[in-house]
């Protein structure tokens, strides 16, 4: 050995454990390893801190937007100024005689000689109401009904929290007579974009959504797993493989307003595709959402053990039927996985879709991939806008349905992720 | 051999379990200063688990469980009145992998002596590095690039430099787990003879796959199988006349 | 013939094809008792029927559809050139402008798209844009299925028992995949494409000097005429830009980031981690909308509320702060995803090295795991950074419109993406400087995120190397 026996003014004596100053030393120590445990511990409570905080104002500021105020009103048929005979409400031609009424004027006169001044706080679609009541049962023309009338946004925020002084009084008086009641608001989830907050409804965006959710399944989806598969499978090792490899995770990490651009760039200025529809919406979001799935589709294929490919290709299968027969199918929920992930992402993107003009008002479901549409996130986005403080709850209501369609994609991707890891 | 002082540690019926499955079963013995003691056995034998109870390591493997009793210096180390970071500075180990922190060598032998406070001064530390290094027999080589890091060493350095690390802190005990097993011959008999220099001065326990190494570090031996001690004694006579077929079978290689 | 019947046409076109080629080679092959009888004229099929199935089939489809497809792109430029062959057209104004105009309004009666035509110029020309409609596209069905059948014979005549038909269509098989790989590249070089070309135009009309440090930022003005000279300077974006995502949000973001990984990695028993990992999870699921829509409405007039308790008057409700800190909220779950990766991925018998020398848990974390990890931890940032500064909707819905250029985390600034959106609201000229900045101010947004990505996967990546 080459180290020399060590000299006197090196040798330790042991170190005296039971010292006080140890002892104290200790005991310091173990103070700031549970300090630092706490501030773990406090750092993780913060954020799910915070996400309670969000989902319960969320939830108690979204909740309200799915009932409404509505005040009773006595509609007495008879006297009122229409002449519509009940037999022709029952067969042909029914649509274009409720049509040819003024519901709007019937109904003000209704809530006007039922409720005085109050009438007034009625909303502007109640007559959809009356008509709709006479449309189910034509035999009411000819008698007085009850019928409950949504009111009007400014006594709905009333009745549901702090309004105007005068709508807060009114509903004062409403409420002491009996009048008001509260009421599952089903317009909500199934008409569209208005300008009155009681008239709005999801279903126009959601069914955007729905559209676009389509078209940019159909495209990222057979694309990235197709380039999954080149890319794990077959591809050479040389400058062209490295340059899609180096796009696609590029890609996956561009901001996604980057997209827009692009889609903006090129399917609407070069290409002339229809703006605001959701075709484009879902093309610039399949190319988004392509890269996530080819990355989780390359770790999912990763996962499948060479000793199965060997063993195909052993008894004669072509490099092709290994793939498809053995190892796609394996690697089928890890794919699956990846997709719900990324399609999930993309039903939750807003930035790239407002530069392709998916944020023009639109008080119609769209028809087809091709029509003007919006989406859920981006009708959230322009209701927040508003100025009228009706659309604040319809804003959280909005956010409580997407939320809720955004776990539950999450949770159908964990649970896949449980069921099917597989250990090799 | 006689045992003129009490044995530095010692465990008595000593149970370990990961879960339910068991993978040590009653053993008992007793480690001394003045000797070197080797375990060896099959590889799954149970001897790297056991070592790993004397420093409480097991606490580390959440399903880890161990009864029985095991003292150092006749005090339960698993006793709730113990302090598992004294006891770790008091019982030292070195791993099969060499694994200097990524650090420079300096601060690897300074890591113990910092933590534990045991150097009031830079002057102090610097002495101890320097008589950690020595003793380690690792200070003439590195002598002129304390600041390099200590990854950037050979293996067989690497592991004299973690030896080091472990004697910074003037341990009574140093555990080996299979410290060799990574290195190559030469590095290998370095170590083998910084183990004959650092007995007497601590209490050194070396588990090890090779009977020779064993047979040629250690003055006392105990051969583990299937989670059992089935024979402990002095080296000379585990391996000239074993009691035990099973040991007599393992170091004449019927199975291992 | 519209397109969705000739498309549907075809398709069963190759069903059949499919099934028929299929059934052919089925006859070739040799029944199942006399596959050891070499002395039958029958020989063994080459490739399985199927095979022979999917090459007839694919060749009815391919070359059918790719003509649709081109013909899509030609149909219109030939029905107008019919058009204006008709004496209708001779009626015509010359100035460009109003000719495609009232041509466009034509067509679009013609396809039904609209009603009534404004110009009443256009009404002569629907019948005829109507008749060549009808023309080239029942031409081109008519071509297509031609088409179709031919290739569907080729493909029947060259089934024999020898004939590698699955050679052939694992080839085709092979050049999609190819095809697929290579959309990464397309999108990418679209994006640098398309962001080059409006940005080379946009610097056409503003020195690129002008741009990256100029200090005033008012497109509103240059709309308005009063010259595009000082009205394009974007340090104030991207200073706010900076303050927003990489100081205030990275202030929240790693030190909770890290101490939640910190803590799920090396504390959390497994049961707590079984709830706690996917809480973070949720938070990275939330929408970036909705954090924009919780930031403006609840945390901003928090945040002016608690400037006026200390003392800050002129408190923006549209502050960095608030938009600062719930990107940084959102940033925490990916700062932690990274951070756990980076430490799972030091050795654990560095860790058992230090805790051997009788170091508490976290005198290890601080001391070895930390140090060792942190060029992970380093990269992590620099992606979580990145992710931050292109992040839209946060900044959109709470930060302002001001370009300030301040240090005031209480005043409104205005960052790359809010402007970017701003820019391309409403509808604009797509030749204005002002749009155009929009694009300027994309590419820089992608270069910088581009090598913010770059360094930090290198950086990752050498790390992981290390520890291999």
């Amino acid at each position: 050995m080459n180290a020399p026996v060590s000299p006197d003014a090196l040798r330790r004596q042991p170190t005296d454990w039971k010292g006080d100053a140890m002892r104290k030393r200790i005991a310091s120590r173990y103070a700031s390893e549970r300090r630092f445990r706490r501030i773990g511990l406090a750092a993780i409570l913060m954020s799910a801190g915070f996400l309670a905080y969000l989902m319960i104002s969320m939830l108690s500021g979204g909740l309200g937007g799915f009932t409404r105020t509505e005040i009773a009103v006595r509609v007495d048929f008879p006297k009122a100024p229409i002449v519509i005979d009940p037999a022709s409400l029952r067969g042909e031609g029914a649509e274009a005689v409720l049509s040819s009424v003024n519901w709007q004027a019937l109904t003000d006169q209704a809530a006007t000689s039922a409720l005085g001044k109050d009438g007034a706080w009625i909303a502007p679609g109640a007559w959809l109401v009356v008509r709709d009541a006479v449309k189910a049962d034509p035999a009411i023309l000819q008698k007085s009904v009850t019928l409950h009338l949504p009111a009007s946004a400014e006594l709905d925020v009333a009745a549901k929290s702090e309004g105007q002084p005068a709508a807060e009084a009114a509903y004062a008086r409403l409420e002491k007579a009996g009048l008001t009641s509260r009421a599952i608001n089903w317009d909500f989830l199934t008409s569209s974009d208005g300008t009155d907050p009681t008239q709005v409804g999801i279903w126009g965006a959601f069914k955007g959504s729905l559209l676009t959710m389509a078209v940019t399944l159909l495209l990222s989806f057979p694309v990235g797993v197709l380039a999954a598969l080149y890319l794990e499978e077959y591809a050479p090792r040389n400058r062209w493989t490295d340059m899609i490899e180096v796009s696609i995770n590029n890609l996956a990490a561009v901001p996604s307003i980057i997209f827009g651009l692009l889609g903006l760039a090129v399917f609407l200025n070069v290409l002339h595709l229809p703006r605001s529809a959701a075709l484009v919406g879902g093309l610039t979001l399949a190319l988004m959402t392509m890269p996530v799935i080819v990355i989780a589709g390359r770790n999912a294929i990763k996962a499948v053990p060479p000793s199965i490919r060997d063993a195909a290709l052993g008894i004669g299968a072509s490099p092709i039927q290994v793939v498809f027969h053995h190892v796609l199918p394996l690697a089928l929920p890890g794919i699956m996985t990846g997709t719900i992930i990324g399609m999930a992402r993309a039903l939750g993107e807003t930035a790239p879709l407002l530069m392709i003009g998916m944020r023009a008002f639109i008080a119609s479901p769209p028809g087809g991939i091709t029509d003007p549409a919006t989406v859920l996130p981006v009708q959230i986005f322009l209701w927040s806008d508003e100025v009228s403080k009706g659309f604040v709850e319809k804003t959280s209501a909005a956010i409580i349905v997407l939320l809720l369609f955004l776990l539950s994609m999450n949770s159908i991707a964990i649970y896949l992720r449980n069921k099917f890891e597989r250990r090799w | 051999m006689s045992q003129p002082t009490p044995p530095k540690m010692s465990a008595r019926n000593v149970n370990v379990y990961y879960g339910e499955k068991q993978a040590i079963q009653n053993v008992s013995i007793d480690v001394d200063t003045d000797n070197v003691t080797a375990f060896i056995g099959p590889s799954g034998c149970g001897k790297s688990t056991f070592l790993r109870t004397l420093n409480r390591m097991n606490d580390t493997v959440a399903s880890a469980r161990v009864e029985g009793e095991i003292t150092l210096d006749g005090e339960n180390i698993y006793s709730s009145g113990m302090d598992v970071v004294q006891l770790r500075a008091r019982v030292g180990m070195v791993f099969q992998k060499p694994n200097p922190f990524p650090k420079s060598i300096y601060d690897n032998i300074a890591y113990g002596p910092r933590i534990h406070g045991l150097a009031s001064a830079k002057a102090d530390l610097d002495v101890i590095v320097e008589s950690s290094l020595r003793r380690a027999g690792l200070w003439d080589e590195v002598k002129d690039r304390l600041k390099d890091s200590g990854t950037a060493l050979s293996g067989g350095q690497q592991q004299r430099l973690c030896i080091g690390r472990a004697i910074a802190v003037e341990p009574e005990v140093i555990l080996m787990d299979e410290p060799c097993s990574a290195l190559d011959p030469i590095a290998t008999a370095k170590i083998e003879e910084l183990i004959h220099e650092l007995r007497g001065r601590y209490a050194i326990v070396i588990v090890t796959h090779n009977m020779q190494q064993a047979a040629r570090v250690s003055q006392r031996t105990a051969f583990f199988h299937l989670g059992t001690l089935v024979e402990y004694g002095s080296t000379s006579e585990i391996f000239t006349n074993p009691r035990e077929d099973r040991t007599k079978d393992y170091i004449t290689g019927r199975y291992g | 013939m519209n397109g969705v019947a000739i498309i549907t046409l075809i398709l069963g076109l190759g069903l059949i094809a499919w099934l028929s080629a299929r059934a052919k080679a089925m006859r070739l092959a040799p029944a199942a008792s006399q596959t050891g009888d070499r002395s039958r004229k029958r020989p063994l099929l080459h490739s399985l029927p199927s095979y022979h199935g999917w090459y007839a089939a694919l060749w009815v489809l391919g070359p059918a559809l790719v003509f649709l497809a081109i013909w899509a792109n030609v149909m219109p430029g030939l029905v107008t050139g019919r058009v204006l062959q008709d004496p209708a057209a001779a009626a015509l104004p010359m100035d460009a402008m109003s000719r495609s105009a009232i041509l466009s309004e034509a067509r679009n009666i013609a396809q039904g798209n609209a009603q009534a035509a404004f110009d009443p110029r256009a009404n002569a020309l629907i019948e005829p844009y109507r008749s060549a409609n009808r023309f080239y596209s029942l031409g081109g069905a008519l071509a297509a299925l031609m088409l179709a059948l031919a290739g569907g014979a080729f493909a029947f005549t060259r089934i024999r028992p020898d004939f590698r038909a699955r050679t052939k269509v694992e080839r085709v098989v092979m050049s999609a995949l190819l095809l697929a790989s290579l959309i990464a590249i397309v999108t990418t070089v679209g994006i640098v494409g398309s962001l080059l070309w409006e940005s080379l135009r946009f610097f056409s009309m503003v020195s690129p000097l002008d741009f990256l440090f100029g200090l005033k930022w008012s497109p509103q003005s240059a709309a308005m005429g009063y010259g595009n000279e000082n009205a394009f300077g974007a340090v104030p974006l991207f200073w706010g830009t900076i303050f927003i995502g990489a100081i205030i949000a990275m202030f929240v973001a790693i030190p909770l980031g890290l101490m939640s990984a910190i803590y799920l990695t090396q504390y959390a028993k497994p049961a707590a981690r079984a709830w706690l990992k996917p809480m973070l999870e949720v938070l990275a699921g939330v929408p970036t909308v909705v954090y924009g829509y919780f930031a403006a409405l609840t945390i901003a007039p928090n945040m002016r509320d608690f400037a006026a308790w200390i003392g800050i008057h002129n408190a923006s409700s549209e502050s960095a702060l608030a938009a600062g800190l719930v990107m940084g909220v959102m940033i925490i779950p990916f700062v932690s995803s990274m951070a756990d990766d980076s430490i799972n991925s030091v050795p654990q018998s560095m860790r058992d090295g230090s805790l051997a020398m009788g170091a508490t848990t976290s005198e290890t974390i601080r001391q070895v795991l930390i140090p060792a990890a942190l060029p992970g931890v380093v990269g992590g940032v620099l992606l979580a950074v990145s992710r931050a500064i292109g992040e839209t909707m946060i900044v959109v819905m709470a930060a302002g419109l001001a370009a300030n250029l301040t240090l005031n985390p209480f005043a409104s600034v205005t960052t790359v993406t809010t402007q970017i959106v701003q820019l391309l609201t409403g509808d604009q000229e797509f030749d204005s400087a002002k749009t155009l900045a929009a694009f300027a101010l994309g590419l820089v947004l992608f270069v910088v995120t581009l090598l913010l990505n770059i360094v930090a996967l290198q950086v990752v990546k050498r790390y992981r190397e290390a520890y291999e």
